[in-house]
């Protein structure tokens, strides 16, 4: 009985192998259609290199067959990965399936591969050795998902930008990601050589990548059971319709495609939205956000009062337009410096700078340690520099809790290796993560929403929830670009006090807001940006004093600036780290 | 010189076909993967349009262009509507095309059985014509003209017409295009319809030029039809005729200087240079992106 069904059993898992080579990249949001090509370069390889069986033994010369095929699959997937990594979307799709045609032409062109007729291959597989692959593979996957490698892949496929903006190194973990799916392509070329006898170069071609997109999709890319799922569906379709006596011809391929088109409409994560999906909330104890736990690599910050960020005659130029002009700006540890302007004033291109996104057309920029503009993203992130963006930039379909999670990348430790050999100390990293991720939900009110997806939390709690994932890479430097905006003023009062409280642990903190009154209740030093040039740094009395200030904000040449109701606002601000202000340097 | 023109033959189909293609990606961004589809879809039609009811060739290509249209209203009705607002609508939208496709080729099937059908016998007048010393038919003639005045129309269109704005508003900033009072779901609809109509009339032409239509010769222009929006520049429409031509020029001489095998190892070859060199395409714009 078994036996009359052992073909499609072993199709269910080769496909899924199969469908496991794209979901190793789909994590990461990568759409990659040149997994046929690794399949077939392995499937050929491997073939034709791999020992006679009769000599070693069937076992034996298939997983001699597979290390080759692994290797070979990854390799080549590091050779095209490497100039074709920084291609998105569509455009990856494309150019990973121009490598897959490129190698199906020129295995049919040579000799040693059979050309058109192809290559007879012993058979040694059997569906208990697919099965067992499958089991490899899948449990690979299984313990990646919750590992910090698996959420970091997952946070790039959310916003690439952020991702790099919390520390992590996207080319690289692309790269693995698109190597691990060779190396899987490649096992699924070997096995698929090694069951059906005789390999052609048709066999992996456009068609079959097709299947195997199809199969990762449907069975769902948010859970690791989702390519067995898909495969298991698509490949039962048509079995199922035999045994119910749909004839052959176009019902079969007619309702097979109709399913599969309900399933892409109707189930948007895919078969595997079926099962649960839990995510355990820890209980937070304290909301101190400060590395120094053992799970946790702890960070060293500088003493209060040191040189955090220096720029010296900054500016950036946009074809002729100075967005930023000849900036020059110290911040020292320990200090709230608040950035004011009017809108299109440059303050977002002062931070991006700062923080690395953007390159500076002139003057230079050491923050932490590191030179910004010659830095990568992710480096001046490790170097301390953690901030919010102006829109929203959160992993939108992560929870809450994962957002932070990520948030948390640079300071917790990488437990997908240990986690793959059950070590506890990965557990116990895991759980130390996870209990620091609480604490800084925690911190700015959040952990009660924790299990929540970001897109689904209203606007004021995904600005606070910007925060607390700035907050858990424990940075030395925290950049908050409108943090209050579309809050109310009791948020916004909220926001303040947290802030201060922020200072108060010792956090260096710059900040971009409209809400002037806020800035000036919060900041130990103001600095004010017009038409991308500084025209006052001071403290918020001097500030609120400052005619020129005024005179940029209200356009008015007659306002007399000793009635403007910021002063006596001021008043009750934090005294100032530094000790005194730098004075007004009108610099227009 | 008869290579030359062969050459520009078949890239005009290949443009059309492509033109299809990007029209849709650059104003939403999706690749539509039933468009291989309604170029198979439409072959068969338009043979059984001429055996069948007797018709002119004449009154079929117009035939088959409003097929092609209404095909493409389904398709995006069937296919991409529903996704619409889904933070997967890439993929999906790739995977339900695909599924809609399979289904058309079902149909097909169903319709006309799996075997190779051709136009009957004197479909087309037979005339050669002498153009500087190279063997021409007339046929070849009319796929170059009917591709051309179609891609000149749709330049037209989308440049000039009230259309157009609405199209090129909606690639930029659909949100911003609704709110300016664009019937966004009626434009992205009407783009479809134009893309597939092209598309059909690419199929009708195709089998008209090798006189016979099968069910999988959908999947094979498909390649080459993404290669011409690549090398062209995703979503440039001069870069799509530009990238057809080139690339029907490039098959003629690569079969007859290296061989017919290595032919499309060329293409792809020239695929991945642009891509590593210029991944915007030949004629497409970088899309900044907002940090």
């Amino acid at each position: 009985m078994l036996s009359d069904y052992s073909a499609t059993i072993t199709f269910i898992a080769l496909g899924a192998i199969f469908a496991y080579s794209f979901y190793a990249v789909l994590v990461a949001g990568q759409l990659s259609l040149g997994q046929a090509g690794f399949a077939s370069v392995a499937a050929f390889t491997s073939a034709s290199l791999a020992p006679d069986p009769d000599q070693l033994g069937a076992v034996p010369t298939l997983l001699v067959a597979i290390v080759i095929g692994m290797a070979v699959g990854a390799l080549a997937a590091a050779l095209l990965g490497l100039p074709t990594m920084r291609l998105r979307g569509v455009f990856l799709a494309i150019a990973t399936l121009a490598f897959a045609e490129a190698v199906r032409i020129l295995l049919l062109n040579q000799e040693w591969s059979g050309g058109a007729q192809g290559m007879s291959v012993p058979k040694i597989v059997n569906p208990g050795l697919a099965w067992l692959a499958l089991a490899v593979v899948a449990y690979w996957f299984w313990r990646q998902g919750p590992s910090r490698y698996g959420r970091a892949l997952r946070a790039i496929r959310e916003d690439e930008l952020a991702a790099r903006a919390m520390g992590i190194d996207v080319a690289r973990h692309r790269l693995s990601a698109f190597v691990a799916a060779g190396a899987v392509a490649g096992l699924y070329g070997v096995l698929w050589a090694f069951f059906v006898r005789l390999i052609a170069p048709e066999d992996f071609g456009f068609s079959a990548a097709i299947d195997g997109l199809v199969t990762a999709v449907v069975g769902g890319s948010t859970m690791f059971l989702g390519p067995l799922l898909g495969s298991a569906f698509l490949t039962m379709v048509p079995e199922v319709q035999r045994a119910l006596g749909v004839e052959a011809g176009w019902i079969r391929p007619f309702l097979a495609s109709l399913l599969l088109l309900v399933v892409i409409l109707f189930l948007p994560g895919g078969l595997a939205s079926f099962l649960p999906h839990r995510l355990r909330v820890p209980t937070a104890t304290g909301d101190d956000v400060a590395s120094d736990h053992s799970g946790l690599q702890p960070r060293r910050h500088p003493a209060k009062g040191e040189p955090v960020a220096h720029l010296v005659g900054l500016g950036k130029e946009y074809g002729g337009v100075h967005a930023v002009r000849d900036v020059d700006l110290e911040i020292r540890s320990g200090e709230v410096v608040g950035l004011i302007g009017p809108n299109g004033a440059g303050k977002t291109t002062l931070v991006n700078m700062i923080s690395g996104l953007v390159r500076p057309s002139s003057g230079r920029a050491t923050v932490l340690g590191v030179t910004v503009g010659d830095t990568a993203v992710h480096k001046v992130a490790a170097a301390g520099v953690s901030r919010t963006f102006q829109h929203s930039k959160l992993f939108a379909r992560l929870s809450a809790l994962e957002n932070v999670l990520v948030g948390g990348h640079l300071v917790s430790r990488p437990t997908f290796l240990r986690r793959l050999l059950w070590l506890s100390s990965a557990r116990r990293d895991e759980q130390e993560a996870l209990e620091h991720a609480a604490r800084c939900l925690r911190r700015v009110g959040l952990l009660q929403l924790a299990s929540s997806r970001a897109s689904a939390l209203s606007y004021g709690d995904q600005r606070r929830l910007e925060i607390a994932r700035a907050l858990a890479s424990d940075p030395t430097l925290l950049i908050l670009d409108e943090p209050a905006a579309g809050m109310n003023h009791v948020e916004a009062a909220a926001l303040s006090s947290l802030i201060r409280s922020l200072a108060e642990d010792g956090l260096t903190i710059l900040f971009i807001e409209h809400n002037v009154r806020m800035v000036l209740e919060t900041c130990h030093r103001i600095v004010v940006l017009d038409f991308g040039q500084v025209i006052a740094t001071g403290t918020p009395d001097e500030i609120a004093a400052n005619s020129l200030v005024v005179e940029a904000y209200l356009g008015s040449e007659e306002e007399d600036p000793g009635d403007d109701e910021g002063g006596s606002i001021a008043a009750g601000t934090l005294p100032d780290p530094t000790g005194g202000g730098a004075g007004i340097s009108g610099r227009s | 010189m008869q290579q030359l023109l062969n050459g520009l033959f078949i890239g005009s189909i290949y443009a059309l076909f492509a033109i299809g293609f990007t029209l849709v990606f650059g104003i939403l961004d999706r690749l539509n993967l039933a468009h291989p589809a309604v170029f198979a879809a439409s072959a068969f039609v338009g043979i059984e349009l001429v055996e069948s009811a007797g018709m002119s060739i004449w009154v079929a290509i117009p035939l088959v262009f409003v097929f092609g249209a209404l095909l493409g209203l389904v398709i995006e009705r069937v296919a991409f509507r529903p996704l619409k607002g889904r933070p997967d609508a890439h993929f999906a939208g790739l995977i339900s095309s695909i599924a809609l496709a399979g289904m058309v080729i079902a149909l097909l099937q169903w319709r006309y059985g799996p075997d190779t059908r051709r136009f009957p016998i004197g479909a087309f007048p037979d005339v050669r014509l002498e153009v500087a010393g190279a063997q021409v038919t007339l046929l070849q003639v009319v796929i170059l003209a009917v591709s051309v005045a179609l891609m000149v129309a749709l330049t037209y269109l989308v440049t000039r017409s009230r259309l157009g704005r609405g199209m090129r508003a909606i690639a930029e900033n659909p949100t911003a295009a609704r709110v300016l009072g664009v019937n966004v779901d009626r434009v992205t609809a009407t783009t479809f319809s134009i893309s597939s109509a092209l598309g059909a009339v690419a199929g009708v032409l195709f089998a008209m030029n090798v006189n016979s239509a099968q069910l999988g010769m959908g999947t094979a222009i498909e390649l080459k039809g993404l290669a011409v929006i690549i090398v062209g520049g995703m979503g440039s429409l001069p870069g799509a005729l530009i990238g057809g031509l080139a690339l029907g020029l490039a098959e003629v001489f690569a079969v007859q200087y290296i061989g017919s095998s290595w032919r499309d190892v060329i293409a792809f070859g020239l695929l991945f240079l642009i891509l590593l060199l210029r991944p915007q395409g030949l004629l497409g714009a970088r899309r900044v992106r907002e940090v």
